[in-house]
């Protein structure tokens, strides 16, 4: 499920603060400009730049296809509600933009997310609130964790099937949440007596 | 923070991106199909209390940014934050600290099960409506729209989530009668 972000554009490049800026630069001129003319220069722009510096970009952009239906509905609805022009600047808007934030996405891996983030997070370790070395191993947990409690899931459905019950959201949350919270010691044992964070275990 | 607390928070993330992965559940006597992920959610905040849930929210946040497909429909990156739909996800993190605050609240004053169940109840619907309050104003204003526009583009979603905030409900009382205030991250 981890996005591949090899290959050796000018874009791969710049460091991701940098791009995560012009994402946010672009989001306020993109919702500052109003005239369709210069909002389709714009947009032009991007493609232009996607097409030339990583077209991986734009299969990803076209393969998120439910953000795309969500921003395709509403172009639908604004034309009936207000008229063409209208939403030619809503699709602009919202399209150029999740083309560039997918960009940005694709042309950095995630291990250098993991340090930008590390790196933001340092002065609040420094005021106290949280360990920036953490971050990476919470995400580290996640991303070991999901397959294991989607195969908890599937227990709890299977068990329901076969004992001919009916599939309820509280029926099947319960039980797999308690599993998972039943483990958590277990692993947090695991993380502590291998000193993972390098500091003297605490418990609650 | 303890190695257990900084474990139950990854592993609150985790069942929420499994949520987002199942098919959505029919409820009700006319179907309606609850989008499990958002549960996820008022769930952290009803276990796991408001830093816990805020904390749980907070690592969501970071595995869309850095472009993990960890939300409903295989959705990630940096555009679902700029999206249409982008509101709900900011919102989940103060609709996350209110439930988990007022549930908080209730599970160290409440012993009764069904004041107690009630209250959880409450506090998960106060965690709707902030999310829904921030979802339709990104959508007003992304998309130029009114907010009565806004507001009514979003009542189809509204009985669905009130069923969820009565799921949240129910599960956060079986695992305080289960686990107390134990996993209360606080």
């Amino acid at each position: 499920m981890i996005p591949d972000a090899k290959g050796d554009s000018p874009i791969h490049r710049v460091p991701p603060g940098a791009k995560l800026l012009a994402l946010f630069a672009l989001s306020v001129l993109l919702f500052t400009l109003t005239s369709p003319v210069a909002l389709s220069w714009l947009s032009g722009a991007i493609v232009a730049a996607t097409l030339l510096c990583c077209r991986a970009a734009l299969v990803q952009w076209l393969k998120a296809w439910p953000l795309l239906l969500t921003i395709a509905a509403l172009g639908i609805w604004t034309v009936f509600a207000r008229g063409p022009e209208a939403a030619t600047i809503v699709l602009l808007r919202l399209g150029s933009l999740s083309l560039f934030a997918t960009v940005v996405t694709v042309t950095t891996s995630v291990g250098q997310f993991i340090d930008t983030i590390t790196r933001i997070a340092h002065p609040l370790e420094r005021l106290g609130i949280a360990n920036a070395r953490d971050i990476g191993l919470a995400i580290g947990l996640v991303i070991r964790f999901v397959p294991e409690i989607r195969a908890r899931y599937r227990n709890v459905v299977d068990a329901h099937r076969a004992r001919g019950l009916k599939l309820r959201p509280s029926t099947i949350i319960v039980p797999m949440v308690i599993s998972t919270i039943l483990c958590a010691d277990e692993i947090a044992n695991a993380i502590d007596a291998r000193n993972i964070r390098g500091t003297p275990s605490k418990r609650n | 923070m303890s190695t257990r607390s900084l474990v139950l928070i990854a592993l609150f993330t985790a069942i929420i991106v499994v949520l987002g992965l199942v098919p959505p559940i029919m409820v009700g006597f006319f179907p309606v199909p609850i989008h499990a992920q958002s549960l996820g959610v008022l769930l952290a905040g009803v276990v796991l209390g408001a830093r816990g849930g805020g904390l749980t929210v907070l690592l969501l946040w970071v595995l869309v940014a850095v472009g993990l497909p960890v939300l409903s429909g295989g959705r990630g990156g940096l555009a679902v934050f700029l999206g249409p739909t982008a509101g709900y996800l900011v919102g989940f993190l103060p609709a996350a600290v209110v439930t988990g605050w007022l549930s908080d609240k209730a599970a160290h004053r409440i012993t009764d099960r069904w004041k107690l169940v009630a209250s959880f109840f409450v506090a998960a619907a106060a965690g709707v409506v902030i999310d829904h309050i921030f979802g339709i104003a990104w959508l007003a204003f992304a998309a130029s729209l009114t907010l009565a526009e806004a507001v009514i583009g979003n009542l189809i979603f509204v009985p669905g989530d009130l069923i969820k905030a009565a799921i949240a409900a129910y599960v956060g009382l079986l695992l305080t009668i289960n686990f107390g205030n134990r996993i209360r991250i606080g």
